[in-house]
């Protein structure tokens, strides 16, 4: 796959509810003008899927850290990027997911599989192939470093337009009340 | 009196002037320069805690917090340094890490929580300190707000405003350390609480949503609604209202904070029990029961009507405006009802300007059979803070306890006249400079005529003792113009009634319950034509040949007097309910 000299980018999706990746399609028209910057080589909404995670300049991650396996990707991704934006609440903060952090696990668990109104059979899911919750939902930054936070549930458009903008002409983006949101 | 005396402090280069006395955020307030804070509320004694406002001042290594710290003449002070935004940062961060403050999930957004505000305008966008994700209850007992500790920032504005404006101090901290919450009495609930009056000071201070409005959950952020200023209509007092709506609908009512009677408080009645309490509306005229056209309606009244100026009656109840009332004033035989001895409360008060603030300035208040913490939320606080926070004496003569019997110096029964009881109202009353007296209507009956007396005669002898402030309360409202009767039955028994109109306007029970009191809705089977002009459903529109559907307090326009003798505006916040019609514009449409 060559890339042309474009940045190349993966963005990964977590816990969370690909709220913050229809966010990043409605830049809209816009993204003509992305793709003559940037190559997407991994990601949930892109036809091609590959196999093996690709090395990247920048790593985009909606949602937050809530089993073994998404903890692994993610601790995969920090290696092959330079660098890793956290997208929307879920992955600044831990946001919804997190609410089971008020819980004990197994409570969670057993609210869910055993407990709930509409309960036939209870049994919680125990084959090896589902990863293992973590007792905790965790933001990125309690797994890996973050680069930069995008906060915002999910961010704007415009708000995600800006932090790329910025970051292919080589600046930090700044956020202020104007150009970001945290609900 | 000594003037304050002038003082010029340097804020940021600028040179700006002040008091002696004045905080440095006072200062910087008033010359439109911009300190952050989320723990300061205009009105409540500086906290101190949020440490938001941190100010540098030349000379000193220590920063300091500018909403707690007196200026001194002559310093130069620093708002915004690199030190001072780093520790701004770090502080709402901790804050962010310290609750579950998860803001898609809170209806607080978009300018309506400071905390949030805080953070953006701070640009924070991710913490660096791990979130403590506490389990923290949520008490929903209360009628009409919820308490959300997962939200709070322990700024104590709740505690604050629950104290020193409403007086009752329902809420206070709780427990050590990281385990700090806002409790309610000794850890209780709101909805077991014996002193939360449920004014709702404390959701009004609240600068997140861990205090919020029932009602108003999700009907949209209060900083997008159209504000309309307008009059409380529940009672006698007369406060200033502060309507937030959006799309027609209100989505809270809090105090105009620029009324001179209530200065931005409520009471239950004014901020919750007019619009966030299911009532059944009339909207449409009711002939016989049935729904009709106004047209229809009219038609049967003025049918009814057609009968001897001496069989047909009027009856108000005192809910109206003042132009309602000198429009009805004009028609044939017209009385206000009101309950037992309220007839001169409502129909010939006394009044006294700038009543509500002398109360608060009084060094002895009187409250003689009036029951404020019921009737007049305001009042009520205002007594309390009179007592708790400038030390009056407080004396009560009522039949029922009430909360504010616990501070009053001497409490008793109206009735009482013995000589222990009085030496020891002598003995409290000595020495007292602004004396005040609240009467409600048990004041009007013979027995409390001569308590009347006897304290007055006492309030003479004191030396140095000013005029005493009088202030009468009426249990409904002060509508003048009109006779007021308090025995309807006798009242209507004594004419041959063909025809009686009883206009009950916006009343919760359209008047019914204190009807019901004098057997009247009995007396109206007698009556051929009973036209009753209501907002809500109740046992007289119930026995009505004819109902008019009435406008409600927010649909109202005209004008009301208050206990302060003031002529205070009715302006219309919502647009008119279905079919419903001004009081005065009906009684047009009869009588015209």
């Amino acid at each position: 796959m060559s890339t042309n000299g474009k940045v190349k980018v993966a963005t990964m999706w977590l816990s969370g509810c690909s709220g913050c990746h229809m966010s990043l399609l409605d830049i809209d028209e816009r993204i003509l003008e992305l793709v003559k910057h940037v190559d997407i080589l991994f990601s949930p909404i892109v036809d091609i899927k590959v196999k093996d995670m690709p090395y990247v300049d920048v790593g985009i991650v909606e949602g937050c850290v809530n089993n073994t396996d998404q903890e692994h990707e993610l601790k995969m991704l920090r290696e092959r990027c330079k660098v890793l934006i956290a997208l929307g609440d879920c992955a600044v903060t831990g946001n919804v997911p997190s609410l089971r952090n008020q819980f004990a696990l197994k409570e969670c668990l057993s609210r869910a599989y055993e407990q709930t109104e509409s309960t036939k059979i209870a049994c919680i899911p125990n084959d090896p192939i589902v990863p293992k919750l973590l007792p905790k939902a965790h933001p990125l930054q309690e797994i890996v470093k973050v680069d930069l936070h995008i906060p915002g549930c999910p961010p704007d458009a415009d708000c995600i337009w800006f932090a790329l903008t910025e970051l292919l002409a080589g600046r930090i983006p700044q956020f202020n009340e104007k150009n970001m949101r945290y609900d | 009196m000594i003037a304050p005396k002038k003082i010029s402090i340097t804020i940021n280069g600028q040179v700006c002037e002040g008091e002696q006395g004045q905080t440095i955020l006072d200062i910087a307030r008033a010359n439109n320069i911009y300190i952050p804070t989320l723990c300061f509320l205009k009105g409540l004694t500086p906290w101190g805690g949020c440490r938001l406002c941190v100010v540098e001042i030349e000379g000193s290594p220590k920063v300091a917090p500018s909403c707690a710290t007196p200026a001194v003449d002559g310093t130069k002070i620093t708002t915004h340094s690199d030190r001072l935004v780093a520790m701004r940062k770090a502080t709402l961060e901790l804050l962010f890490s310290e609750r579950n403050h998860i803001c898609p999930m809170c209806q607080y957004n978009k300018g309506d929580c400071g905390l949030q505000h805080q953070g953006m305008i701070h640009g924070i966008t991710g913490i660096r300190y791990p979130y403590l994700y506490p389990a923290m209850p949520i008490d929903l007992t209360a009628k009409y707000f919820g308490l959300d500790q997962n939200r709070c920032i322990l700024c104590t504005r709740c505690i604050r405003a629950c104290d020193e404006i409403e007086g009752v101090h329902t809420l206070d901290v709780g427990f050590r350390g990281s385990k700090n919450q806002i409790v309610v009495d000794m850890n209780t609930t709101f909805g077991k609480s014996e002193t939360c009056t449920s004014c709702g000071a404390c959701v009004v201070s609240c600068p997140t949503g861990s205090l919020f409005d029932k009602a108003t959950a999700f009907r949209g952020q209060w900083t997008s609604c159209k504000q309309v200023f307008t009059t409380c209509t529940e009672c006698p007092v007369g406060c200033g209202l502060m309507v937030h709506t959006k799309e027609n609908r209100i989505v809270n009512v809090w105090g105009d904070p620029d009324s001179s009677v209530n200065k931005g408080h409520l009471c239950v009645k004014g901020r919750y029990e007019t619009w966030a309490e299911p009532r059944d509306r009339i909207t449409t005229p009711l002939v016989k029961g049935k729904p009709a056209t106004w047209a229809e309606a009219l038609a049967a009244v003025k049918k009814g009507a057609k009968v001897k100026k001496a069989e047909k009656a009027l009856l108000l109840a005192p809910r109206v405006t003042n132009e309602v009332a000198a429009a009805a004033a004009k028609l044939g035989q017209v009385a206000m009802f009101v309950g037992a001895n309220e007839a001169a409360l409502c129909a010939e008060p006394k009044f006294s300007d700038s009543a509500m603030q002398k109360l608060q300035d009084a060094d002895a208040i009187i409250v003689l059979g009036a029951q404020p913490s019921l009737d007049n939320g305001v009042v009520a606080a205002r007594i309390r803070i009179a007592v708790r926070k400038t030390g009056a004496k407080l004396l009560i003569f009522h039949a029922r306890k009430s909360d504010l019997d616990q501070y009053a110096d001497v409490a008793a029964n109206v009735v009482s006249l013995e000589s222990k009881l009085w030496d020891k109202v002598k003995a409290t009353l000595a020495n007292t400079q602004r004396p005040a007296i609240v009467y409600g209507p048990n004041a009007m009956t013979p027995i409390g005529v001569t308590v009347m007396e006897r304290l007055i005669g006492i309030l003479e002898t004191n030396a140095g003792s000013g005029e005493p402030l009088l202030l009468g309360l009426p249990r409904s409202r002060i509508v003048t113009g009109i006779p007021a009767v308090e025995e309807v039955g006798p009242w209507l028994d004594a004419k041959p009634l063909k025809f009686l109109h009883i206009v009950a306007s916006d009343a919760p029970d359209g008047g019914a319950s204190l009807l019901e009191e004098k057997h009247v809705p009995a007396l109206l089977e007698q009556i051929e034509c009973v036209v009753v002009q209501a907002s809500y459903k109740s046992a007289l529109t119930e026995k009505a040949s004819v109902v008019l559907p009435a406008t409600i307090w927010c649909e109202k326009s005209g004008t009301v007097t208050n206990l302060e003798g003031r002529q205070l505006p009715l302006r219309p916040v919502l647009p008119v309910a279905g079919e419903a019609r001004d009081d005065k514009a009906i009684l047009e449409n009869v009588y015209a």
